[in-house]
């Protein structure tokens, strides 16, 4: 389970629906763009911005025009949609990538290590 | 921590009401979609179960010059829209 090494994209990610986008990673699905063109793929990789990257994609243009792709990435701001597959359950994804963040920032312990949020008591 | 509360206060907490149940969403370029609200969140990114996607277009006659309103849908099973496409979030609307 990969989690951002940045603490801003960690705490965007958690407190957004992206972090079901991240957990499609590994997974095939059609992304569609602004411009009303489509790609359809391997998720490699989403970040807290919703960029995304995928591969093995087949890409449909505007027109209607298919090629083939052996990596994509997809500026988040021109997403319009992302298809969730059939088989992905939404909550326990989100409830994995949150585990992964928290096993992230609670690394070494309660008294050990740099904490995340020095101040706050749980 | 965050914390839900059962009140209304401010205008996302009316789709919070709205979970679980079906939803129109006015859409920019001229779409519009239904489908059962699954999650949202502060952005107005969408998770939408049971979508059926509605695109209208304007056609003119070159003769007539009239317009002529044409709506493609198609359905989609469970679909996660970006926010930065919503214009509304409405219940769902009957046509009378």
């Amino acid at each position: 389970m990969e989690v951002s090494h940045s603490l801003k994209e960690r705490t965007i990610a958690e407190n957004s629906l992206v972090i079901l986008l991240q957990g499609l990673r590994g997974r095939v699905t059609t992304v569609e763009l602004r411009d009303e063109s489509a790609a359809a793929g391997r998720v490699t990789g989403v970040d807290a911005f919703m960029n995304v990257r995928l591969a093995e994609v087949t890409f449909t243009d505007r027109r209607g025009a298919m090629s083939h792709l052996d990596e994509l990435f997809v500026t988040g701001r021109n997403i319009r949609y992302v298809h969730i597959p059939d088989e992905v359950d939404i909550r326990a994804t989100i409830e994995e990538q949150l585990r992964a963040i928290h096993r992230v920032r609670y690394f070494g312990g309660r008294d050990k290590g740099r904490r995340e949020f020095p101040h706050t008591q749980h | 921590k965050q914390q839900t509360t059962n009140t209304v206060e401010e205008p996302l907490d009316l789709i919070r009401l709205s979970l679980d149940e079906r939803i129109y969403v006015k859409m920019r370029n001229d779409r519009e979609l239904r489908g059962r609200l699954h999650a949202y969140d502060q952005h107005l990114n969408m998770i939408l179960g049971d979508v059926e996607e509605t695109v209208t277009t304007i056609e003119i006659d070159e003769e007539t010059y009239e317009e002529i309103y044409k709506s493609t849908k198609r359905n989609i099973p469970m679909l996660f829209v970006r926010g930065d496409g919503v214009v509304l979030v409405a219940p769902p609307l009957r046509v009378g």
